[in-house]
């Protein structure tokens, strides 16, 4: 239980920056999930916390106290690695059991036999304790690597991409039994992950990185529905976002939006504090962002409606993406599953425009967007 | 039809066996045999004649063939222990860590290996005479690192590469030192390429016949240099040569036999995603 600090942390190895003034503050007792695309430096980040690599500039602190001098042994963390690291020559049992009988963390063999028979009822794995690693799938390596960190009780609990190589199932049965146990053990955590329903579930705030660098921290919610540019607002959500480049022209006190594709002109519906921010900023060429639940779809003409044809109908599970073309321009939104949808047929398009958010076309950062006031109120924004 | 071709070529197969374990056994068989004939059959007879013990009372109780046994000994052990002392560091650092000139200098501990031996032999004679420890155990041990060192260090290195660098990190964390990482969790796993690296240099270092030629003189004599003086210039005593060659590669076998069961192969599967 720690309140783990980073501030300015940089990192090289050799020419390539691997992390570059990452600064983070995570409290106690909190859920931090770290997000971001391949090679962005999230394990790196972990690395450095767990004392497995040295910063090359910065300050890691646990509760205030400076770690940088603290090695790896002596820091109190438990790491669930993503190569799962697990002791070859080892039993599963004395995998899980290593961290209580080293010299630091030492427990009494009753004590560590309860515990390891706890956490792997709980990971659903008691029938593999006396096999070893070369005997397991995947799957099984990864539930055992999550053991051997669950077994303890750190002062923070490391996680790179621990769910990864489970089957579907497991893992969202694992994704709220992670969620529980740590609501439980009440232990700070910092997850590593690049899938975003991960993210989303199990965040109490989540960080998101790329190249190195921390590009927006806050709640799920709060990155969702206010990301603070196009590549966070891409990253989160599957379908991705749609991005409808345009142009905004003030008209008798309120906003028109022009799509660049097709030239088709909106009238925006009234905002106070999105048109005020219009205002303020001044600038006409925008990328609005709409998600893909903000699109209606018909497939006979109706008022209103922007003409598509369809691009692909593909089947998510419980629910259809329709990716829809007008031009250039690609429009995905939901759909029921079932549908006999023919591609290249004729489809219609509504934008729910009181949804919206802007992006500025040139530096993609986030404007602002509807309700924005009362989106922060309910995604526990902070500034 | 299927099957009988493969019952042929499983005969086939065992008859090939069978020829070529003739073939490598035979000369052992013959040396065996030699030991138990009298001097006077050694030429006369092929498998029926008179078996005599004589060979082994005069080797081992009427010359100093203890002695030399245990010359060898000494210095094939010592010259391992050395090696697997300063060679499995050495390996890790190789096999771990990036410093400048890395493979230049793997590649020159190889290259001892490269020269023949009666090449370097008469400079080291030289130097031998110079820092005063030619003929002991302690130069002995020392020249024969060019034989058992390179081997030792590839080998290790390798099995070291093999090992992925987290479940170190792993241990760490769980909170071990360096040092206990070593020895619970990185030997277990290196321990049959070190075997098996370690009862080869012992072998190379125990049949090494050039070094102790020129190296050693009275003080210290490996067996495989003492064992030219049964023959001698006027008499050739083949059933004693063959006595002296077949008890020394008694302690190869022996140690070869007892560490077998740690020739294991493939222990660090399994450790990390496949």
């Amino acid at each position: 239980m720690a309140r783990i600090q980073l501030e300015n942390i940089t990192k090289k190895f050799g020419k390539v920056t691997a992390l570059d003034g990452i600064s983070l503050d995570i409290k106690e007792n909190e859920f931090f999930v770290l997000f971001g695309p391949a090679g962005a430096g999230k394990t790196t980040i972990l690395n450095c916390i767990a004392g497995i690599q040295m910063p090359d500039e910065g300050v890691v602190k646990f509760d205030g106290e400076i770690m940088n001098l603290v090695d790896a042994a002596h820091r109190d963390t438990a790491m669930v690695f993503e190569n799962y690291a697990l002791y070859p020559q080892m039993t599963v049992y004395d995998n899980m059991a290593s961290p209580l009988r080293s010299k630091l963390y030492k427990r009494d063999e009753a004590y560590i036999k309860q515990k390891i028979e706890e956490v792997s009822k709980m990971m659903k794995m008691d029938h593999l304790l006396q096999r070893l690693p070369s005997q397991l799938s995947n799957g099984q390596k990864q539930r055992v690597a999550m053991g051997r960190a669950l077994v303890r009780s750190p002062r923070v609990f490391l996680m790179d991409e621990p769910l990864a190589h489970l089957d579907a199932k497991l893992r969202n049965a694992m994704r709220t039994e992670l969620k529980e146990i740590q609501v439980n053990f009440g232990t700070t955590s910092i997850y590593v992950t690049h899938d975003f329903m991960e993210a989303m579930s199990l965040g109490d705030r989540i960080g998101i990185i790329n190249k190195g660098k921390v590009v927006q921290i806050g709640t799920g919610d709060a990155i969702y529905y206010m990301p603070c540019n196009e590549f966070v607002a891409q990253l989160m959500g599957d379908p991705e976002i749609n991005l409808i480049p345009g142009r905004l022209e003030k008209k008798d006190g309120g906003y028109t939006f022009t799509m660049q594709e097709g030239g088709r002109t909106y009238v925006l519906p009234k905002d106070k504090d999105l048109f005020a921010k219009f205002d303020q900023l001044g600038a006409s060429a925008v990328d609005m962002g709409l998600r893909p639940q903000n699109l209606k779809y018909s497939f006979t003409p109706q008022e209103g409606y922007l003409k598509c044809t369809v691009y692909s109908y593909e089947s998510i599970g419980n629910k259809s993406v329709i990716v829809a073309e007008m031009g250039g321009q690609q429009l995905r939104m939901i759909a029921p599953n079932g549908l006999h949808v023919k591609i290249d047929q004729d489809v219609y398009v509504d934008l729910m425009l009181d949804h919206s958010m802007f992006f500025d076309a040139g530096t993609k950062v986030y404007q602002s967007r509807y309700n924005e006031a009362e989106i922060k109120a309910v995604a526990k924004w902070e500034d | 039809m299927k099957t009988n071709k493969s019952l042929l070529g499983s005969i086939v197969q065992n008859v090939l066996l069978v020829i070529y374990a003739v073939f490598a056994l035979f000369p052992l068989i013959w040396m065996v045999i030699l030991t138990f004939k009298p001097d006077a059959e050694i030429y006369t007879t092929t498998f029926v004649f008179h078996p005599t013990l004589n060979n082994y009372r005069v080797v081992l109780f009427e010359t100093d063939y203890l002695r030399y046994l245990r010359d060898s000994l000494i210095v094939s052990a010592g010259a391992v222990a050395v090696s697997v002392l300063a060679g499995v560091p050495a390996a890790y650092a190789l096999a771990r860590y990036n410093f400048k000139k890395k493979e230049d200098i793997a590649f020159q501990i190889l290259s001892f290996k490269f020269a023949p031996e009666i090449l370097v032999v008469l400079p080291l004679f030289m130097i031998f005479q110079k820092l005063h420890i030619y003929d002991s155990y302690f130069g002995l041990i020392w020249v024969y690192q060019l034989i058992s060192m390179p081997l030792l260090i590839w080998v290790v290195r390798g099995y070291f590469e093999d090992i992925s660098v987290e479940i170190e990190h792993a241990a760490e964390v769980d909170g071990y030192s360096w040092y206990q990482i070593f020895f619970k969790m990185l030997l277990p796993l290196i321990k049959p390429g070190l075997v098996s690296a370690a009862l080869l240099a012992f072998i190379f270092a125990w049949n090494s016949f050039t070094f102790p030629l020129i190296l050693a003189g009275t003080n210290v004599q490996p067996i495989t240099v003492a064992i030219t003086k049964f023959l001698g210039t006027g008499s050739a005593h083949y059933g004693q040569l063959a006595v002296a060659a077949t008890l020394s590669a008694l302690p190869a076998i022996v140690f070869a036999l007892c560490i077998q069961k740690h020739l294991v192969r493939g222990l660090s599967f399994g450790a990390v995603k496949g």
